[in-house]
């Protein structure tokens, strides 16, 4: 018996679907693997949904549209046109074969062309039997080799009580004046290791430190910080300081952009860095640990998200991997703080240096350099505007 | 579904079995244990603590020869053994109107060898939960039934480890079925169940009357000065490690058209969706808040609730503290609730 692929085919109602009734009235063949999915517009069709489908066993995915410059919405189908090819290559990393997903545009009137669009498609994802993929090691390897070849961090600074007293004196006038509620710093706890620490007093400030190991990356704690529940009455807000260093404050650029909060609520205290000590760490656990520790906030909710499997399987874990990376697409400054917090030692940064290049390649845009948001992650936290 | 009387009773007989003490010892050399542990794999599936890409973790090994040579502790306890991260619980078949169950109950029988005291006795924890209180957890019965555990006293703490400040000690062999000292040249092996009695080879081994040595018993964990201690954290996720967090969630998947599976799976009180109640209230909105449970959970309600009485959830493995990514330390915050308090 020769193998019959599932095909998802994501129709955009307007153009392509009103294509594949076309080809029927026209008489012309399509196959019966196709498993057409209405959408709104091509700009529906979000990357969880492809992923999604992979995960619950399809073989193929295509997405048709209107011709660009043809949408019903003006710009629909620009956004497939923007995201859809980059999660293409995103998929092709992470081991997918590039034929078993086609986006492409379809109008209403071109029976002939969904016909043939359909067939060709069927006909490759049939040559490349079953689905299965995995994260090729070789890109794990190669992640490592760059890793291993980067130079060492040659620390030099081993007296950090300048720094120490400076953050401690700054602190110290940031709470005393008022204008601040708490200072978000560093400090060594009892064995010996250094630590996130929550300055609200004067006793507190004693315990901040600099030292050669700040691994630790801050600004995730700034949009907890300000977060209200979505009940009960709203608490005042006062303006937080936080102790950042360079790598790590780009991020603070993409949350304005998102809109966490507004610029004056934080009072940034930049601390020069000359290298940090044992700051560097196939896919097996998914526990959300990386996405939890991560300064941004991303769609896959462990406990939450259906557009993951509950189950701890290769598909979920792969489609939580790839979403994770996806989220963070455009938005990720590279901190590195999700693969430090893994206990599994997961190469959880190979997938969004991957991103991070690809984007900069199609967008110019690299996270976090200035406040604007990803070229192709919707925010979901309001709408940015230029300049607030 | 509805047989929790008789699955009940079966359950207890498995708890009953506990307390029988047996104090037959032998002594072992390393090749006597090498040959024996091949043999249990060669018959049974033998999970053994292995390096598994810079991870020690209680995986299935074919032989001897795969297993760590040498660890402290893997870095997720045993009870993933009897409460695995994901379990299919049932399948549902839907034809027309019809709607048939079918119950899937693991049935093949495992040993696990290098089980350490703390995580012998977090399994002893959870079967108070899911043994010991009704309804009966079936699927843990069942794995806990057909699973034997080789313990493994620590010859040394490591460097979180603070079992004997929770009532623990490095040598306790009331958890497992075979209890294993290291000597010199070798191993002194316990029975301490008739289900380890069962599995050592009779007239193979010599039979001795020496006690074991104390291992690591004397030995004190590093007690931070008082003065040291911080305040004010919050930050997530340790239930995974932890050898007796038991929360679960429980969800339908669907596999084919008209079939389904339901799921369970592990779940974390650290997650901020956990107390989600209907309208989107979140009780435990606040990190401080989620963190407050879980140390009040570990060292108050688990055992109030189950009647554990002075003793607590806690086997002082020390994973939580070695995987933290900000440094929070479980006997740093008991030293501070105790201050308060």
């Amino acid at each position: 018996m020769t193998f019959e692929p599932k095909i998802i085919a994501f129709l955009c109602t307007w153009c392509s679907y009103t294509g594949a009734d076309s080809a029927g009235v026209a008489r012309l063949k399509s196959p019966a693997n196709v498993r057409a999915i209405r959408v709104p517009c091509s700009g529906r069709v979000s990357p969880e949904l492809v992923m999604r489908t992979f995960d619950q066993g399809a073989d193929g995915v295509l997405v048709l549209g209107c011709h660009i410059g043809e949408c019903h919405y003006d710009t629909g189908n620009h956004r497939a046109a923007k995201r859809l090819p980059i999660l293409h290559t995103l998929m092709q990393y992470a081991g997918l074969e590039a034929e078993r997903f086609r986006l492409d545009w379809v109008s209403a009137s071109e029976g002939e062309r969904f016909s043939r669009i359909t067939t060709e498609f069927v006909e490759a994802v049939r040559s490349r039997g079953p689905v299965s993929w995995r994260i090729p090691p070789e890109h794990v390897l190669a992640m490592s080799r760059q890793m291993a070849a980067a130079e060492p961090c040659p620390y030099p600074e081993t007296d950090c009580t300048g720094k120490t007293d400076a953050i401690r004196a700054k602190a110290k006038e940031l709470l005393f004046s008022g204008a601040v509620a708490c200072v978000i710093g560093y400090e060594v706890g009892p064995r010996g290791r250094t630590r996130p620490s929550f300055a609200y007093t004067e006793e507190d400030v004693e315990r901040l430190v600099w030292n050669p190991e700040v691994t630790n990356n801050l600004t995730g704690y700034i949009p907890v910080k300000f977060r209200r529940s979505p009940i009960g009455p709203p608490e005042p807000q006062k303006p937080v300081a936080v102790v950042v260093k360079p790598c790590d404050c780009r991020a603070i650029n993409v949350q304005l952009a998102e809109n966490h909060y507004k610029r004056e609520q934080i009072h940034v205290i930049g601390v020069t860095c000359d290298g940090l000590r044992g700051a560097n760490g196939g896919l097996q656990a998914r526990c959300a640990t990386c996405q939890d520790r991560v300064p941004l906030t991303c769609l896959y909710e462990r406990d939450e998200s259906t557009w993951v499997g509950l189950g701890i399987g290769l598909n979920e874990k792969r489609t939580f991997h790839l979403g994770r990376a996806w989220h963070h697409a455009g938005r990720c400054i590279g901190c590195n703080e999700c693969e430090r917090a893994c206990p599994m030692e997961i190469p959880i940064s190979l997938l969004n240096r991957k991103l991070a290049n690809e984007i900069e390649k199609a967008f110019g845009h690299r996270a976090g350099v200035t406040v604007a948001p990803s070229p192709i992650v919707t925010v979901l936290s309001g709408e940015y505007k230029e300049g607030t | 579904m509805k047989k929790a009387k008789p699955e009940g009773e079966r359950a207890k007989s498995v708890s009953d079995k506990r307390p029988v003490e047996y104090s037959q010892r032998w002594t072992i050399s390393h090749k006597e244990l090498e040959t024996w542990l091949d043999g249990i794999a060669a018959a049974r599936t033998l999970l053994a603590p292995r390096d598994v890409s810079g991870v020690t973790l209680y995986r299935p090994v074919a032989n001897s020869a795969e297993i760590a040579p040498v660890f402290t502790r893997p870095l997720l306890s045993v009870k993933g053994v009897f409460f695995p991260p994901t379990e299919r619980m049932f399948t549902i078949h839907k034809t027309g109107l019809e709607v048939q169950l079918e119950e899937t109950f693991p049935e093949w029988e495992t040993v696990v060898f290098g089980v350490r005291p703390c995580d012998a006795r977090g399994a002893r924890l959870l079967d108070a939960i899911f043994l010991n209180t009704n309804p009966v957890d079936a699927f843990y019965a069942r794995r806990r039934e057909n699973t034997t555990l080789i313990g493994l006293a620590c010859k040394e703490l490591g460097p979180t480890c603070f079992c004997t400040s929770v009532g623990g000690s490095p040598d306790d062999a009331s958890g497992v079925d075979i209890m294993l000292y290291e000597t010199e040249g070798g191993y002194l092996a316990q029975a301490v169940t008739e289900k380890g009695r069962y599995l050592i080879p009779g007239g193979e081994w010599k039979e001795t009357d020496l006690a074991h040595q104390p291992s690591a018993a004397g030995s004190q964990y590093h007690v931070p000065e008082k003065d040291e201690w911080p305040g004010r954290f919050k930050d997530d996720y340790c239930a995974y490690v932890c050898p007796t967090c038991r929360c679960f969630v429980v969800r339908d998947e669907v596999l084919a058209p008209g079939e389904f599976e339901r799921l369970r799976c592990w779940d974390s009180c650290m997650g901020e969706n956990y107390r989600r109640v209907a309208g989107g209230h979140k009780p435990r909105f606040k990190r401080g808040e989620r963190q407050r449970n879980r140390f009040f959970c570990k060292f108050y309600y688990f055992p109030e609730q189950y009647g554990l009485g002075a003793a607590s959830a806690c086997t002082g493995c020390g994973r939580c503290i070695e995987v933290c990514p900000v440094g929070v330390d479980v006997t740093e915050v008991l030293v501070d609730m105790e201050e308060q308090v």
